[in-house]
């Protein structure tokens, strides 16, 4: 189907996108190292129950965490071999959980689920819950939640915009696995029952937009290079024109929001049978000899990830797991790779721009580049004041998407997404 | 593995700093400044050197006395006592005495400024504040003692001088057929008497197109407050001579320190709402404030006028602010009253027939 123009939010930023990095790069499998430690905590929810003991011996695609509760999901074996250890261990948000230690056998004795016999919305539903899916934009929620909404729902919006710098993963996706990534749109819009399937792409990625034109029953909404284009209200609103009422899901304007990876798990766990436990993930920044787009199999440590792209320790400033606008920085680089890492980025001092913050000046543009259209410097002046009540009443913070814009163009250098952060946590105790 | 920076996200930052944009005030302003200077002499630039000192030392001794170190204080400068004192500077003539940029840069800093917390604590203008306080304290030597342009080559292209009084009182005064000099004068500043940094037109819209192609001020917030003042100008001279009386539109914009206070004062960021709602209330509010005020009280009044809006930025900030995305809009939510309001009546008749 012929592109449409999708719409304009108003505001936003325009960030110099850094993506020729690691662009041209073919996805290849990265190696995998002795030794993996798989979180049971990957989503947002209850971490999974561990199924297996120290000792045991397991196959690679083995369930090894069982989801608890609702709002959880399943966690699968990345490797055959041995569990060495289960203990708990910081993630790199600061949260600690319990992770899976096993020492790889470098067998890949693998394990699949049972072939599906129909295409039924409810075989598929169940298929994703069972294969331990989330949303792998960064989130991390689970998927087969977002595909029972309450509402009634009418269309399907897949969020190829990849508004981050530096993050090629999805882009490259929907080069090297266009076919395997519609069929997974389709699977999704079978599940929901719904035939309107709208993709947004930025103008940036003309090679994806020609791609994704080809296919009727998809119709490609083509996005203007803005940060925050990926934020699910505004994907929705540029895409389909509605606006999503405060407080609300996106369900409620009768839409549901997935991710190209989430689309092309989707696409494995159904049509072949693979539970997920790998993912595609971009290993970028100045300070990587040799930036590359990396299938990791959950578990493998950021050091290997890193030791692999060549790190250059010269000059390097900030390790961040994610993208630099919503990503967190690394302590160290003693991390594992989860369902939700959508990248790696090694940063030198030219990249990161590292200031104390001073007094604000009011000069407002912050507000004027917000996409929810709050008062950050409202926010961020009553929270240092304590008062929490006042940066809702005032600022609107609980409407927050924490997209960092804010932050990106303050000239004090005011650390606003970190106010806000605590303003909505001393909220939500209450 | 060597040291690596944690931070919040975001991690990249843009490329602006308060002081780069505090830095491009103080170019912007610089024409001004050069072009009084060479109207006015070598008296200008001593009034516009003292009130910068007087501005940026004070500035450093108040900091000094907190026990903050020098160095830290040379590395914290953010340009913008510089910018109080070059404004100070530029909104008083060049025949006032030595100490009245001095104490008048004092009190901008000291009272106006730090003593409310600092950059961007100031709840009014200290430049303006500053130049009250001079009019009010030395009411004699600030309003009278105009200095003529002193190079003789500076002659106004049409008309006469008269001494004694600035265009604007002239024409405030005795109206606007006795103001004796063209609009062409009054834009370039030849032949005008005036306060050091506001004769000069053409040199102020340099300086704040400078600023707009910077992107440190929005082109629309002076226009509409030059743009109201001169309107609000023409309707009350209407309604007073009772024909209408467009001749009065350009000398009262042109004249007196309204390019200066629209460009430069009313746009500063501390002291001016935060939200572009919100400017659309204060700058419209400001043009008729200024106008109002100089009819009645026959003096120039753009300081006194920005120093008063200045005390309604608050009011404005919180209760004026902009629809979060996903709210209804303004129709939206009438429609829904009047709805729930239906449907209240409905169920009351309903309720009403059971009984």
């Amino acid at each position: 189907m012929k592109a449409k123009k999708g719409k304009l939010f108003r505001r936003g930023i325009h960030i110099a996108d850094k993506k020729q990095y690691s662009k041209m790069s073919y996805i290849q499998d990265a190696p995998v190292p002795e030794i993996l430690s798989i979180s049971l905590a990957q989503h947002i929810g209850k971490p999974a129950d561990p199924i297996v003991a120290v000792g045991d011996l397991v196959k690679q695609g083995q369930l090894i965490g069982q989801a608890s509760g609702f709002v959880s999901a399943n966690v699968y074996s990345s490797v055959s071999g041995k569990v060495i250890a289960i203990e708990k261990r910081p993630n790199p948000r600061g949260q600690t959980s319990d992770y899976i230690v096993i020492q790889n056998d470098f067998e890949y004795d693998a394990l699949s689920l049972e072939p599906l016999t129909d295409r039924e919305p409810k075989t598929i539903i169940e298929r994703i819950k069972e294969a331990g899916i989330v949303g792998m934009g960064g989130a991390g929620f689970p998927t087969f939640i977002k595909l029972s909404p309450q509402t009634p729902v009418d269309t399907l919006v897949i969020n190829g915009a990849e508004c981050e710098p530096y993050l090629t993963c999805d882009y490259r996706l929907m080069i090297e696995h266009t076919s395997e990534v519609v069929q997974g749109i389709r699977l999704l819009a079978k599940a929901l029952s719904v035939t309107n399937i709208i993709i947004g792409i930025e103008a940036n990625k003309p090679d994806c937009i020609e791609l994704f034109e080809q296919y009727d029953d998809i119709q490609v909404a083509v996005l203007k290079k803005a940060y925050p284009m990926g934020s699910e209200k505004h994907l929705i609103y540029c895409c389909t024109g509605r606006e999503v009422p405060v407080g609300k899901l996106p369900a409620d304007a009768g839409c549901v929001v997935q991710n190209i990876a989430t689309a092309f798990a989707v696409y494995e766990a159904v049509e072949k049978n693979k539970p997920l436990y790998e993912r595609v993930l971009t290993v970028s920044g100045k300070c990587i000899g040799n930036p590359s787009n990396l299938r990791v199999k959950f578990g493998t440590s950021f050091e290997f990830l890193f030791d692999y792209c060549k790190l250059d320790t010269t000059d390097l400033t900030m390790l961040i797991c994610g993208g630099p606008m919503m990503g967190s920085t690394l302590l160290s680089s003693d991390y594992y790779t989860r369902k939700t890492d959508s990248g790696l980025l090694a940063l030198d001092s030219t990249e990161v721009d590292f200031k104390d913050p001073s007094p604000c000046i009011g000069c407002g543009r912050c507000a004027s580049v917000c996409p929810m259209k709050l008062l950050p410097m409202a926010i961020d002046f009553y929270t240092q004041a304590g008062d929490y009540e006042g940066a809702k009443k005032y600022g609107g913070v609980l409407n927050c998407i924490e997209c960092g814009s804010c932050a990106y163009v303050c000239p004090a250098r005011r650390s606003l997404v970190q106010s806000i952060g605590l303003a909505k946590s001393q909220l939500r105790k209450k | 593995m060597n040291k690596v920076i944690v931070s919040d996200s975001p991690h990249i930052r843009g490329v602006r700093t308060t002081k780069g944009i505090m830095l491009d005030v103080c170019i912007a302003l610089l024409p001004a400044c050069i072009m009084g200077c060479v109207y006015f002499g070598w008296k200008a630039l001593l009034v516009l050197a003292l009130s910068c000192i007087s501005c940026v030392a004070s500035e450093m001794v108040y900091q000094l006395c907190l026990k903050k170190k020098f160095k830290t204080i040379l590395a914290e400068f953010d340009f913008t006592s510089l910018v109080t004192g070059m404004l100070l500077g530029m909104c008083l003539h060049s025949n006032v005495p030595w100490y009245v940029p001095i104490i008048a840069g004092v009190f901008a800093i000291v009272v106006v400024k730090m003593l409310f917390g600092g950059t961007g604590k100031n709840i009014v203008n200290p430049a303006i504040t500053g130049r009250v306080f001079a009019f009010i304290s030395f009411q004699a030597v600030m309003i009278s003692g105009w200095a003529m342009p002193t190079i003789k080559a500076i002659k106004p292209l049409a008309g006469n001088i008269t001494s004694g009084a600035t265009p604007l009182t002239q024409m405030l005064g005795n109206g606007v057929e006795n103001i004796g000099i063209s609009n062409l004068d009054l834009f370039l500043g030849t032949g005008v008497m005036g306060c050091i940094g506001e004769t000069c037109k053409l040199a102020l819209l340099a300086g704040g197109i400078y600023l707009v192609v910077r992107k440190v001020i929005d082109w629309k917030w002076p226009v509409i407050y030059i743009l109201t003042t001169g309107v609000m100008t023409v309707l009350i001279n209407s309604i007073a001579i009772k024909s209408f009386a467009i001749n009065t539109f350009l000398p009262s914009i042109l004249s007196g320190g309204l390019f200066l206070g629209a460009i430069f004062m009313a746009t500063d960021y501390v002291t001016s709402p935060y939200t572009n709602k919100g400017r659309y209330v204060y700058y419209p509010i400001l043009g008729v404030v200024t106008a109002l005020l100089r009819h009645f009280t026959k003096i120039e009044v753009v300081s006194f006028a920005i120093l008063l809006m200045n005390l309604f930025v608050p009011l404005i900030n919180t209760y004026i602010r902009p629809r979060i995305f996903g709210e209804p809009t303004l129709s939206e939510k009438i429609k829904a009253k009047r709805q729930a309001k239906q449907a209240a009546k409905a169920a009351k008749v309903e309720g009403g027939e059971a009984k």
